[in-house]
């Protein structure tokens, strides 16, 4: 168990240097928004799952965060990818 | 942290919980705020973000993160302490606290030269819709950063006078808890704010 936590910590730095280097390479596109959307979705539910400890947790409790999550991530996508009209 | 039967609750005071839920869909509604605002003035946004220095907003998640790691391990401490040997195990979890103190002191630092330099350049919350966004947000979330360390110098004190037990520990539970929120606020700030263009 103690070696979990070392390996969540592991990757939440590995994906937050990943960002880092998209951000400051300026990386930056369609594609690798997504990634990183993706990437911040499982770096969220890994705080919440082992440094938070719903993964212990059963029923709604365990899900609210992460529907909240889910919602807001989505909708970051959807205000990213759709077409913005010019009709002003 | 090694129970594997599942509980009905969240560990803790439910009553984080609450607080918890309530800071979700108060800083839900800010981040959707700024994605949605952004697709009125695209070209602003993205002009507007390069001012911002994503170094720094790196180290601050770095920190955060570490910063959470040392309190899950302050916890997962006391959980596994002893009867016998309370007062190694609270002295244990307080050493941990401190570290987490430290980054977390290390957080407000950084972003209080982030946040000289932003006003050094004349920016403020009406320079334009971007920056009105990223001074909430991120002001919003370093008086959360400011309160969550006050929790967590409460617990330290705790910890000091060995006052945790196998039994009675709810109390640093409940503090990780919001901690650990104000840690993956920031985790979806990052790329959002710093990052995604």
């Amino acid at each position: 168990m103690t070696k979990t936590l070392e390996i969540v910590w592991i990757i939440l730095v590995g994906l937050t240097i990943f960002a880092y280097l998209l951000g400051h390479l300026h990386y930056i596109n369609s594609f690798f928004v997504a990634i990183l959307l993706v990437t911040t979705f499982m770096k969220v539910q890994l705080v919440l799952n082992y440094f938070m400890e719903l993964k212990n947790v059963t029923g709604k409790y365990r899900w609210i965060p992460s529907i909240w999550l889910g919602i807001v991530i989505s909708l970051i996508a959807v205000a990213y990818y759709l077409p913005v009209s010019n009709t002003h | 942290m090694s129970k594997t039967i599942k509980e009905n609750y969240p560990v803790g005071d439910f009553a984080i919980w609450i607080i918890i839920y309530v800071e979700l869909v108060t800083f839900g509604l800010l981040f959707l705020g700024y994605a949605f605002s952004r697709r009125s003035n695209i070209e602003m946004f993205n002009h507007s973000q390069l001012m911002l220095e994503t170094t720094s907003g790196f180290i601050n998640t770095l920190l955060l993160v570490t910063s959470s790691y040392f309190v899950v391990k302050a916890v997962t401490t006391i959980q596994n302490m002893t009867d016998n040997r309370r007062e190694e195990f609270n002295k244990k979890a307080s050493k941990w606290l401190l570290l987490a103190m430290l980054f977390g002191a290390g957080f407000l630092v950084n972003k209080i030269f982030e946040f000289s330099y932003i006003f050094g350049e004349g920016i403020n919350l009406s320079t334009n819709k971007f920056f009105m966004f990223y001074l909430l947000l991120t002001g919003f979330h370093f008086m959360h950063v400011l309160l969550g360390s006050v929790i967590l110098f409460n617990i330290f004190q705790k910890t000091r006078v060995y006052g945790y037990t196998l039994e009675d520990h709810k109390g640093i539970i409940s503090g990780a808890a919001y901690w650990h929120m104000v840690d993956f606020l920031w985790i979806i700030l990052f790329p959002l704010v710093y990052i995604i263009r």
